[in-house]
């Protein structure tokens, strides 16, 4: 396919949500049908234009529409425009949206039965907003995507969610705006910055990163300014992430969230952090960068060793996968502040294996719940008997995401240690020196707690003595539980094709007779929503060149300021308008010798002969 | 047809291809018959692992008579590399980055980014492969034979094939990359099979939790690991085994040609004995060496089988190999060796120690493993050709006779209905003939009596302890001596509780004990015969120190090939001596066991007197310790983080949210509606105003 028809196809894949969201039926089954054929028909556009993506390449498809820059020629005149476009960075979390878009709608299909039509709406509408964050080319738009996810997903945690939804919804809200909106000071800075240097007032986003990374001369940002836009960038984007101390909206929201709601959230919107860091401040902001980034590695790691302990403490499963997400995100952010070529291949690796494995650990939680109404680790035991299907998945993806060898996890943590390794043994800057030894041991020791909490876990739900709760249909259902309808619908509704896999258990012996419904073993919808996550995971840990080849070049250009600053331990300039003191670095050079470490005779081979 | 490398190939897929199919079509159209794939890929591994052995030997000895022929042997010693090895790269795992950032890139100033994460799969095949190919393959093959029979009816049966040839495939690669990361992806990949098959039986908390404690004391080991790969690479820039030519360059391989033609260059001092501690930490976690053994024990748990092929034979010997591998590296810092022996030793005896008053058969079996895998790490820790060789040929004889033993132990928990503690069976010699038999034949080997193969191999052991100059060595040697007569002790001890004495069975044996069926009995008559006549056969040829020499990494330039003192211990001393030992432990356990009751009440209520009783039954009481000093201080942190996490940080949110609320309502009090004290607030406003124009 050529690059104009990908252009075509990125911008219809777009744009067809948001369609789909307008003409949806109004009852629940006409609405749940067109949900999954819109999501399906995005998610065949999205693998059409992944699989035109060249590899090697910086940037591809780009679509740019005239907006709001008038008719005036100018120079003066603002650059605002609609414009898309995919590259190393997006790539992977272009088709992991689209992916999660059609997993949630089949992870829905029975759980969501009171207003389906609005749940599907906001779901088509959410997933426009997220594919177009991460495709958007210019602040404005980014903007406005970004903003633009967070109703939908309000509504939806607010509405389809659990006992505390609406506590939980509005905590969401706050929390992430408080910060979005100093991250847009921080972007409208960066653009009033470039409009008193150039006189060009424009909103594009590669422009921009051309201009402050000082591509065609000038002046070059104050470092006080880029500390102090670098922050208030950080502010929003490390809510996002979340990162440690600034994570305590997320269990509760996703706790809260209907399984689907979790799944993106977990799966795409705490991607929008990583992906902010490594669009807007690394290349934007390479001095900044530079002096911010062991703070940013320490909070990382902090993340990493405190999210792994307290899902130890928890007691509810879907508290419990939470804060395994806050320890994951950190191993990202860890490996994109190595400002390395490994780190950042892996960090961004790692938001996609996330997205995979942890989509798919909430929507399994989701199941249990649709089965037994309970979350609780201690009401459930020895369920692998019962459902082995749920159990393969859930065994697969707990794997995945404690980063067994074969499988996703694996590669993306490896490759960000393997960054931070370098970072900390071979370039370290010398005043950080022990500190990021030190790091680099305890975010390795992450992985230990990892396996524990993951383990236990499966341990306590899915093996030993069969444990169900008394589980009666009139209890206490939530608001979005169905009462009495089977939960695998007879393979009739959409394209879902349930027939061929229905019952298709691997259940060893004649399983017992269950007469609730609580007993069932996965459907076909269900095992067909899963069996993709868990293709990938399969893919990505055995040959995962295909990704990294597509994820490198993008990444190193991003990042390849910020480090060669680090490398040349270049004096970071000094305030020339906006405050004369130099924040942070030491009026020696900041940056030292490379290679304190040194490593005897042998590093003369390296190359060498 | 028959090339090195498609054998090696043929090996390793072959398992991987049994695993596939039988997951794909077991549960429906198998079922009972779901051991045919696995058996038949084993057969074909076994014949293609067997002929690789032969063909890499006479590679080998081409090559060897190739550099021996060469005149002068300094200037074109590149010429003729050391020992033998061949590479097959299949395919680049990673390898992202633009082609002008890539590893032969000639542009000179240094890159900003870092060099970009190359790892190739490839595969190695030299003499210390093939040895342990041929060893997992034989093993696995009888193991998955034995399994027809053992694990009949099961409701898993298609799920314990899929397992067994997912384990076999990864201990093939394990054995046969030639890279450190590799290593450590199939490192852990054996790790996850033994999850698997430690929690078969899933409904049994027991079984579960067993699984789960093997998994997490492994990833301690494997946190080690994984640091010393990590320090590896940043010591050394690459993480290959072997040389890579790169257009026309050479870039050096952690274990290639370059650096062991010039070991002068391996880096020493604190970080290199970093690195070779971090490898041994991983090589403790999964040989279950001292301090992380205790999941061995657990991990009897598992069916049978799986005891004795993966905990016993197999999967367990990595670590040796790990440091047989890496000998150079350990060579390199100067106290790593010594930290090995100790290591090995120290939990030879220990092992040994808790063996002794065990009351479950195949715990007894667990600890005797860790002891003789302390063993192994103490030949190995000698530093010597001699030693790596020596414990590489007990890794072999052991595989046989554990194999045996374990297998036998099965037969005889068929027969008593699931029961396996020795206090509820005794006398079992006349319902079970071929058992004990063949078990005879396995206690025989482990106590190492002549000829049978532990003999052979343990001996081995001892000398090259023996002929290691220093004090510690020779402490060493003495433990491992008397770690000798323990284990004669502690193994004829489990083999007359079980099959003399009075005839006692449980009740959930049933009326009829009775063998288990043919497809039981031939492999333990295969394992019997094995551990009969393959350590004599080695020995009396010398064929397996002289073959497993040709490993590129024992032919490093400047290693001692024997010890230094080679000429004042002479085998025929040791033998004597080490054979003086084991039969007096089978004599002391007759005697005891077999002999007059109150001889054993009087031992045990001495050994009860001094504290050693208790100390052994309770296993040196390292879970415990363990609990108290790793788990629960490890499970308070957590609570408090949680606690924190709900209270501190979440209870600081909301206090900042209700700060404009608290605002709100500070200025909301003013708002209070009543006129005159508006009109007060405004002129006072003026007042102010005025009289700061004023003073102004």
């Amino acid at each position: 396919m050529t690059e104009a028809g990908a252009r075509v196809l990125l911008l219809v894949s777009v744009v067809s949500p948001l369609a789909g969201a307008l003409v949806l039926g109004r009852d629940r089954v006409r609405a749940r049908q067109s949900a999954l054929a819109t999501s399906l028909f995005t998610l065949v556009l999205c693998v059409l234009v992944i699989a035109a993506y060249p590899p090697g390449a910086k940037e591809f498809a780009r679509v740019s529409l005239p907006w709001a820059s008038g008719a005036s020629s100018a120079p003066t005149a603002p650059v605002v425009s609609f414009s898309l476009a995919l590259d190393g960075l997006s790539l992977w979390l272009y088709g992991l949206t689209a992916l999660l878009g059609v997993v949630g709608v089949l992870i829905s299909w029975e759980a969501i039965q009171e207003e389906a039509a609005r749940f599907y709406r906001c779901w088509l509408l959410l997933e426009t907003g997220m594919l177009g964050v991460f495709l958007a080319q210019d602040i404005l738009l980014f903007y406005v995507f970004f903003e633009f996810t967070l109703v939908p997903l309000f509504v939806l945690i607010g509405v389809w969610g659990s006992e505390q939804r609406q506590y939980a919804a509005v905590k969401f809200f706050l929390f992430t705006l408080a910060g979005s909106v100093l991250t847009f000071l921080g972007l409208l800075a960066m653009v009033l910055w470039v409009y008193v240097q150039t006189n060009r007032l424009t909103f594009s986003i590669p422009d921009l990163t051309e201009y402050l990374q000082n591509l065609h001369g000038g002046d070059r940002m104050p470092l006080s300014l880029q500390l102090v836009i670098f922050w208030a960038l950080f502010a929003g984007f490390a809510i996002k992430v979340p990162l440690f101390p600034l994570h305590t909206w997320l269990p509760l929201a996703h706790v809260e969230a209907p399984a689907a709601g979790s799944v993106v959230l977990a799966g795409v919107l705490l991607k929008v952090g990583g992906y902010g860091f490594l669009r807007f401040n690394i290349p934007m902001l390479p001095e900044a960068t530079a002096v911010s980034a062991p703070y940013l590695l320490i909070l990382s790691v902090a993340g990493i060793v405190y999210g792994a302990l307290v899902a130890l403490a928890q007691k509810d499963i879907k508290r419990l996968i939470a804060y395994s997400s806050i320890s994951h995100l950190g191993f990202c952010l860890m490996g994109i502040f190595a400002l390395n070529r490994s780190g950042g291949q892996g960090g961004v690796l790692q938001m996609l294996n996330h997205g995979l494995s942890t989509g798919a650990l909430f929507a399994l939680v989701g199941m249990i719940y649709e089965r037994y109404h309970t979350r609780q680790i201690a009401d459930l035991g020895g369920l692998a008997r019962k459902l082995p299907w749920l159990a393969f998945f859930m065994v697969l993806a707990s794997l995945a995401s404690i980063g067994l060898p074969g499988l996703n996890g694996f590669v993306g943590e490896f490759l960000a240690l393997w960054g931070m390794f370098h970072r900390a043994w071979s370039d370290a800057p010398v005043e950080w020196v022990l500190l990021y030894r030190i790091l680099s041991v305890l975010a390795l020791s992450g992985v230990i707690l990892g396996a524990w909490y993951m383990l236990w876990m499966v341990e306590r739900v899915f093996f030993g003595p069969l444990r169900e709760p008394l589980h009666e249909v009139t209890g206490q259902p939530p608001a979005s539980a169905g009462e009495g309808e089977p939960y695998c619908s007879p393979g009739g509704h959409g394209a879902s094709g349930a027939d061929g896999l229905e019952g298709a258990g691997w259940r060893d012996s004649a399983s017992s007779p269950s007469s609730a419904v609580s007993g069932e073993d996965l459907c076909g919808r269900e095992i067909l929503a899963l069996a993709p996550l868990g293709l990938l995971m399969l893919w990505i840990g055995v040959y995962p060149k295909f990704f990294l080849d597509r994820i490198g070049p993008t990444v190193e250009e991003l990042s390849a300021p910020a480090a060669r600053l680090l490398l040349e331990g270049r004096e970071v300039p000094t305030g020339l308008c906006c405050g004369e003191t130099n924040l942070s670095s030491p009026p020696s050079n900041p940056f030292g010798s490379n290679h304190v470490f040194k490593a005897g005779p042998g590093l003369v081979y390296r190359g060498a002969n | 047809m028959f090339t090195v490398e498609s054998l090696l190939v043929v090996t390793v897929v072959m398992p991987l291809a049994a695993a596939v199919l039988t997951a794909l079509v077991g549960p429906r159209l198998l079922r009972s018959q779901s051991h045919w794939p696995t058996i038949l890929a084993l057969a074909i591994s076994l014949t293609a692992s067997l002929l690789l052995v032969w063909q890499v030997t006479q590679e080998a000895a081409a090559t060897l008579s190739a550099r021996e022929n060469q005149p002068v042997p300094s200037a074109e010693r590149r010429e003729h590399p050391l020992g033998y090895e061949r590479i097959v790269t299949l395919w680049t795992w990673s390898g992202g980055g633009l082609p002008e950032h890539g590893a032969g890139s000639a542009q000179q100033e240094e890159d900003p980014l870092g060099p970009p994460p190359i790892i190739e799969v490839s595969l190695r095949a030299d003499p210390l492969t093939a040895i342990m190919l041929a060893t997992v393959t034989v093993i696995s093959l009888l193991v998955a034979i034995y399994s027809v029979g053992y694990m009949h009816g099961d409701p898993g049966y298609w799920r314990f094939y899929s397992y067994i040839a997912l384990f076999v495939f990864s201990m093939c690669m394990l054995v046969s990359v030639s890279n450190f990361l590799l290593l450590y992806v199939f490192w852990e990949a054996v790790g996850l099979c033994s999850y698997l098959l430690i929690g078969f039986w899933y409904q049994r908390p027991a079984a579960a939790a067993a699984g789960k404690k093997a998994f997490l004391v492994n990833r301690v080991g494997d946190f080690g690991f994984a640091l010393g790969v990590f320090l590896l690479w940043m010591s050394y820039g690459t993480l290959n085994f072997h040389d890579v030519q790169t257009a026309g360059q050479t870039q050096p391989g952690i274990l290639g040609q370059t650096f062991l033609q010039q070991p002068e260059h391996y880096v020493g001092g604190a970080v290199g004995t970093a690195i070779a501690l971090l490898l041994m930490a991983g090589a403790c976690g999964k040989s279950a060496q001292w301090p992380l053994h205790v999941w061995l024990p657990d991990a009897m748990e598992g069916p049978t089988p799986v005891s004795a092929l993966i905990h016993a034979a197999t999967m367990v010997t990595a670590g040796v190999y790990l440091t047989a591998r890496c000998l150079p590296l350990f060579l390199a810092a100067p106290v790593a060796p010594l930290v090995v022996a100790c290591i090995g030793g120290g939990t030879a005896l220990l092992a040994a120690l808790i063996a002794l008053t065990q009351t479950d058969l195949k715990r007894i079996l667990a600890y005797s493993t860790i002891s003789q895998l302390g063993y192994m790490f103490l030949a190995v820790g000698t530093g010597t050709v001699l030693g790596v060789t020596a414990g590489m040929f007990h890794l072999f004889t052991h595989a046989f006779f554990k194999a045996l033993l374990f297998l036998a132990a099965g037969s005889v928990m068929h027969a008593m209905g699931g029961v396996i503690d020795l206090r509820q069976f005794g006398g079992l010699r006349r319902h079970l003939p071929w058992t004990h038999t063949t078990m005879l034949f396995g206690c025989l080997a482990l106590a190492g009596v002549v000829p049978f193969a532990g003999f052979w191999s343990k001996d081995a052991i001892l000398l090259a302890v023996g002929q290691q100059e220093g004090m510690v060595y020779q402490v060493l040697g003495w433990t491992a001596t008397a770690t000798a007569f323990l284990t004669a002790f502690y193994t004829f001890r489990a083999f007359f509780l079980c099959f003399y004495g009075p005839e006692r069975i449980p009740e959930e044996a049933g009326d009829h004990v009775h063998e288990g069926p043919a497809w039981m009995i031939g492999p333990l008559v295969v394992l019997a015969a094995g551990s009969l006549v393959v350590g004599a056969y080695f020995e009396w040829t010398h064929g397996f120190a002289h073959f497993l020499g040709q490993t590129p990494s024992l032919c490093l330039t400047g290693l001692a090939q024997e010890g230094p003192r080679a000429e004042m211990i002479s085998h025929s001393t040791v033998a004597v001596g080490s054979s003086l030992v084991a039969l007096a432990g089978i004599g002391l356990a007759g005697l005891v066991y077999l002999g007059p009751r109150s001889l054993l009440e009087g031992l045990t209520r001495t050994s009860s007197a001094v504290g050693l009783y208790g100390l052994s039954y309770g296993k040196f009481f390292f879970d415990e310790i363990y609990q108290a000093v790793v788990v629960q201080p490890f499970w308070a942190l957590a609570r408090l983080c949680g606690w924190l996490d709900d209270r501190a940080i979440d209870g600081a949110v909301d206090g900042i949210g209700t700060l404009p609320r608290g605002l709100g309502a500070l200025f909301r009090s003013l708002q209070m509606g009543f006129t005159p004290f508006y009109a007060l607030a405004m002129i006072l406003g003026v007042l102010v105003l005025l009289g700061a124009l004023m003073t102004g």
